[in-house]
């Protein structure tokens, strides 16, 4: 198990969220909760270890595109959480610096599987 | 009740231990499907508290309705749910109102671990000999495919039973969500309908064990579930001897050669009007004078009405009832299904010992029937009477009142072991009444007509009408005339 990390989750569900922290915790993972634009900004100002941000774009305007630029700018890696199976999401997603977009409902083990390749590979 | 036969369970329902050859065979799972509001629940109320009086252990599982809810039903219906545990896994309102929907995962991967537990620890906990799982089908939401589904399921059943208990389970099928697959997973399949005739019960399959084929009746009391198993005649078969029983008037015994014989079914055909129920009546009559009991089940004529005209000519009906040796009846076609009509009877015969049953008519009992098969349904039930040596009289009104003769206007007259037929006939300008037989199974008969008449004395039949000819088309000629 890698040492306690602190996961960024953004989304607009609070249910949601506990979700994530629930299923990430019991993987060893400490998350940090984030349900509207001005908290991201509040926390993406504060000079915070982060070394994943898992962002659950339903529910947001398109400014939250720029809130992923910022995440590139400070090296964090990103993954996308979409509502539904979108080209134009897709694109955005990638061109804003997301590794990845996953299509709700995720499957637990698939996501574990892929966080924990991320944080590996950006040792 | 009947007593339930070893290593068989009760269900709570005698009718439905009856049709399970004796109750369910502990250690297995049913299902029960049925639509809404068919009874599921009820039945599984049934299970558990049959249990719990012999002191089993019983659980029900709600996953739908909260145990208050159950409770608060099942008092009204007078359900004692003392000793009865419950594990309530049905929604809070909290659910609803604390936002607490979630669209990240998918329910199987949140909700199942949790819920399974929380099974888990109960069933091995208290190890109940009874359970009832309010619906099975829930957890086709929590499984991720239908592979999983299938799995979780099978295994579940299967931990249910490890554990010694009796399995009930509901599911509820739509056209969206159909529940077959449950079907092949279960050991045996109870199915509960509501439809246009009436409520029922069939039983699908019934692993390791005989079961009654069909569909049974069914009823919702205030106190429960009934259940009317169908009649079959082969099971109870009775020596008996067929003696000719006599109808008391000498006239028509010489019509019949004797009389009519015990366990034999006797139409009696006629248009409207002409005596066929009184003719009858007379039957029974005779039977009260020998101590016996006869049954008239009436769907059209009021039983008072019935009990006046029989006072008028001469028919002691009141007392008879009062003796004990006749017993009237009014069946509102439309209340009673076949099977309960059945049942009916059943207790007339097993229970009171009526020797002679009069179903007044034919065509009643047909409303009773309700688009089922009526051939089926009458001969069922009038050979369950012929086996049990009971004289059946069926009045079979035909709708001419004059014309060619016909014997019923259902194609049923195959059913009878006699025929007697009533009919008008015009002589001399004058409408009377004559009396014939036209089939007599067990004995010969006499050929010719006789005239029939209801006087205030009773029935009068005359000597035989020789000389006449065209009787049966209703404007008999003299065959020579008359000096």
């Amino acid at each position: 198990m890698t040492a306690q990390r602190f996961l960024l989750t953004v989304g607009t569900n609070k249910r949601n969220l506990e979700l994530l922290a629930e299923f990430l915790g019991k993987e060893g993972y400490l998350t940090l909760a984030v349900t509207s634009m001005e908290e991201f900004d509040h926390v993406l100002d504060k000079s915070q270890e982060i070394s994943l941000a898992l962002v659950d774009i339903s529910g947001f305007d398109s400014n939250i595109w720029e809130r992923c630029d910022h995440l590139r700018e400070k090296d964090i890696p990103l993954l996308v959480i979409s509502p539904k199976h979108s080209a134009a999401i897709q694109q955005e997603s990638i061109g804003r610096g997301a590794r990845g977009v996953l299509v709700k409902p995720l499957a637990v083990r698939e996501l574990i599987g892929l966080v924990n390749t991320l944080l590996e590979g950006s040792e | 009740m009947n007593p339930t036969t070893p290593n068989r369970i009760s269900t709570g329902i005698p009718g439905l231990d009856d049709i399970l050859e004796g109750g369910l065979v502990p250690g297995r799972s049913y299902l029960v499907r049925g639509g809404p509001g068919t009874g599921k629940t009820t039945l599984g109320l049934h299970f558990l508290t049959a249990g719990a009086v012999n002191g089993e252990k019983a659980l029900y599982i709600t996953l739908e309705e909260t145990e208050s809810n159950i409770r608060r039903n099942a008092e009204v219906r007078g359900f004692d749910l003392k000793g009865i545990q419950f594990l309530d896994l049905s929604p809070v309102s909290e659910f609803f109102a604390e936002v607490q929907t979630y669209d990240i995962f998918s329910p199987a991967e949140v909700e199942r671990e949790p819920l399974t537990q929380k099974i888990v620890e109960r069933v091995t906990a208290l190890k109940p000999q009874r359970v009832f799982l309010d619906p099975m089908t829930q957890f086709r939401y929590l499984a991720s495919d239908v592979y999983q589904y299938r799995r979780q399921v099978l295994s579940f059943l299967r931990f249910l039973t490890e554990q010694g208990a009796t399995v009930l389970f509901s599911s509820e099928s739509s056209v969206e969500a159909p529940d077959d697959d449950l079907q092949f997973m279960s050991d045996s399949v109870i199915e509960l309908h509501a439809d246009e005739q009436g409520r029922g019960i069939t039983i699908r399959k019934l692993r390791g064990s005989d079961f009654r084929h069909g569909r049974h009746s069914l009823r919702l009391t205030a106190t429960g579930v009934e259940v009317y198993p169908r009649l079959l005649p082969d099971e109870q078969v009775r020596t008996f001897v067929a003696e000719p029983i006599s109808s008391g008037a000498p006239e028509l015994d010489e019509l019949l050669y004797g009389g009519l014989e015990r366990g034999t079914v006797t139409f009696i055909t006629g248009p409207s009007g002409v005596g066929k129920t009184t003719l009858g009546l007379q039957f029974m009559k005779e039977a009260a004078g020998r101590g016996e009991r006869s049954v008239v089940y009436t769907f059209e004529e009021e039983v008072d009405i019935m009990l006046h005209r029989c006072e008028s000519i001469n028919i002691p009906a009141r007392t008879m009832v009062e003796r004990g040796t006749l017993h009237l009846m009014k069946v509102e076609p439309l209340r009673w299904s076949p099977d309960e009509f059945a049942q009916l009877v059943r207790r007339q015969v097993e229970i009171e010992k009526a020797r002679m049953v009069m179903i007044d008519s034919v065509a009643g009992y047909q409303l009773a029937v309700r688009g089922e098969n009526l051939a089926g349904r009458l001969h069922t039930l009038c050979k369950y009477l012929q086996n049990r040596g009971v004289v059946v009289l069926l009045i079979a009104e035909v709708s001419d009142v004059v014309g060619d003769f016909r014997v019923t206007d259902a194609n049923i007259s195959y059913l009878a072991d006699n025929i007697i037929f009533l009919r008008y006939l015009e002589i001399n300008g004058e409408l009377r009444k004559a009396i014939g037989v036209l089939k007599k199974r067990l004995s010969d008969f006499e050929k010719t007509l006789r005239e029939f008449e209801i006087t205030r004395y009773g029935i009068k039949v005359g000597k035989p009408l020789t000389e006449l000819r065209g009787i049966l088309k209703g404007a008999p000629e003299w065959i020579r005339p008359k000096e």
